[in-house]
């Protein structure tokens, strides 16, 4: 395909558009008031907005997202980082193991760990709790995975030019290592965050307190708060919607190529 | 003695400050331990207890976990409902994954240029794929929904009646097939552009210049030379579709009448709403072994085949 030709990149436009149109209308149907939604004429608004954030409870739901995406971000990559340094650089007793065993995790499916870890954080009074939400998503072997075969490409003489000027393993990690590999850990951040603030089934099931709800599952329940399909203000829940998918949209707007080069990383899973 | 030597702790023995020394051994423990205790924890203990529920009757509540040997097998074995998830599970893979990965291969022959109008388009269509689940579950929800959706709308442009799109047992799977598939395609189709752009262009020279059609050389050469990418997304797209959950829970619930209860509804609704945690283990079990068949047989036929480190 050649841009040059305007017809075929009108054609493509229109095609994206026509894609994307049940998002598209729906961002444009949250502006509107409820009257005009059915009534099929135009009034924009910003009431669905503030009903969503304020009697709905969503900046609540969207303060937590937040904080649970952010620590799970965080600490995965901390502990990942870690972990990848110790598999590329260290060869010790056990350590083919642990890497097999952090490897196999890539294969195992979430959902067989669902009964037992509602069962542990119910023992340990966490259900209903940010602790709850972070900790099980702390173990997933991926991105040490993935940061331990960047790391082995980074050349051995640098780690061992800094160990000659006195420094320890944690200080070339953080000097030597981190600031190389910062594009594959900023990849792999980005790739966490994401599937953990979409993450839904994980949040319905250790949440019951409205109050610790995620955007998700907030989402979800605002949707099924009426079955009855009549009488559904889709403009206000079009509003819940919207809230919960623009962050992640504007993060992909910004960094689309670092976004899509970890989602390509993610392909050797 | 050096400090490098410490990265290979185990080839040098010896070392003037012998507490140091210790220290510098255990480095690489102490690096992986936080991981791996969170794996231990939260993933590898729970495989081994769901294993154990398994065999065992409890309802979250009883004092006690009476062990009754493969009864929950049994029983799951021996009931429809099983074989019914089974079954619509297995209808969405056959029928979403081919369309899907056909589909996203013709595009992504497409979008192969770096213009920027396919530039916009490989990020119109990747954007479902990081846009929350739950949230195109919503919006599909009132595309589908009988009274005011879009789909119904546009069928009334064309003097077309209502079809009960998520009601209708013979449809409500499609209309997941479809939402599912909407959002997967951007994912095939950037895999299938990391795919392309590894096939020599030589190739396509060649083919054109022996007066190959487009169509001729699609089949001839980039179908066949694409096909560790096939299996690779055929593989995961199986995968997924086995673990499909959001779109079934916020959509259907299962229904109606069963026709989109997937496995990992039917897991939910068995251990979180029927609080029956043997039947909910041992199915968790069953999809387990499930699921890392597929993987092991992905690791096994693909082996290194499919790579891609940018």
């Amino acid at each position: 395909m050649k841009a040059d030709n305007p017809l075929l990149a009108v054609l493509a436009l229109a095609a994206g558009l026509l894609f994307l149109s049940p998002v598209l209308y729906s961002i444009w149907m949250s502006f509107q008031t409820v009257d005009a939604y059915y009534t099929g004429t135009v009034d924009f608004t910003l009431e669905n907005y503030q009903a969503a954030i304020g009697q709905y409870n969503f900046a609540r739901y969207l303060l937590n997202s937040v904080i649970v995406s952010g620590a799970v971000t965080l600490i995965g990559l901390a502990v990942a980082t870690m972990a990848a340094f110790a598999f590329a650089r260290y060869d010790f007793p056990g350590g083919n193991v642990m890497f097999g065993a952090t490897v196999a995790t890539l294969m195992i499916p979430s959902h067989i760990t669902l009964i037992p870890n509602y069962l542990t954080l119910a023992k340990a009074g966490l259900l209903d709790s940010y602790a709850g939400l972070i900790l099980p998503a702390i173990s997933n072997g991926f991105a040490a995975f993935f940061l331990r075969q960047y790391i082995r490409g980074i050349p051995r003489a640098l780690d061992e030019a800094a160990y000659m000027d006195g420094a320890n393993a944690l200080q070339v990690l953080w000097r030597v290592i981190v600031p190389i590999a910062k594009p594959a850990i900023l990849s792999m951040g980005l790739y966490i965050f994401i599937s953990e603030w979409n993450n839904y089934i994980w949040p319905l099931v250790a949440i019951g307190r409205e109050d610790m709800y995620t955007l998700q599952v907030g989402l979800a329940r605002l949707y099924r708060v009426n079955p009855g399909e009549d009488v559904i203000d889709w403009p206000l829940v079009m509003a819940a919607s919207t809230i919960t998918i623009l962050p992640v949209l504007l993060g992909f707007l910004l960094v689309e190529r670092h976004l899509v080069r970890g989602i390509m990383m993610g392909a050797v899973k | 003695m050096t400090a490098a030597t410490e990265a290979r702790p185990v080839t040098r023995a010896s070392h003037p400050l012998r507490k140091t020394r210790l220290l510098r051994r255990l480095t690489p423990y102490l690096l992986a331990l936080p991981l791996l205790g969170f794996i231990a924890a939260f993933t590898y203990v729970p495989i081994a207890s769901s294993l154990n529920l398994s065999f065992r009757e409890w309802d979250f509540l009883s004092p006690t976990k009476p062990w009754v040997g493969l009864d929950n097998y049994r029983l799951l074995l021996d009931s429809r409902e099983f074989w019914n998830a089974m079954k619509v599970t297995a209808i969405f893979a056959v029928i979403s994954v081919p369309i899907r990965l056909a589909l996203a291969l013709l595009i992504a022959t497409r979008l192969m240029s770096e213009t920027w109008v396919s530039r916009l388009m490989r990020g119109a269509l990747f954007l479902p794929s990081v846009t929350s689940t739950v949230a195109i579950a919503v919006v599909f929800s009132w595309v589908f929904s009988t009274d005011y959706g879009m789909m119904n709308a546009i069928l009334g442009w064309f003097g077309l009646g209502k079809v009960y799109w998520m009601q209708d047992p013979q449809i409500a799977l499609w209309v997941l097939i479809f939402v599912n598939s909407w959002k997967q395609l951007g994912y095939d189709i950037i895999i299938y552009l990391a795919g392309l752009q590894a096939i020599p262009t030589e190739l396509y020279d060649a083919a054109s210049v022996d007066g190959g059609r487009k169509f001729h050389v699609f089949r001839r050469v980039t179908v066949p030379l694409v096909m560790p990418t096939t299996y690779f997304l055929l593989v995961i797209s199986v995968i997924e579709a086995f673990q499909v959950f959001t779109i079934v829970d916020v959509m259907t619930k299962g229904g109606p009448a069963g026709a989109t209860d997937m496995i990992v509804n039917m897991l939910y609704r068995v251990g979180f709403t029927l609080f029956d945690i043997g039947q909910g283990s041992a199915l968790a079990v069953i999809l387990f072994i499930l699921l890392i068949a597929l993987a092991v047989f992905k690791s096994r036929v693909l082996g290194r085949k499919v790579h891609y480190e940018s």
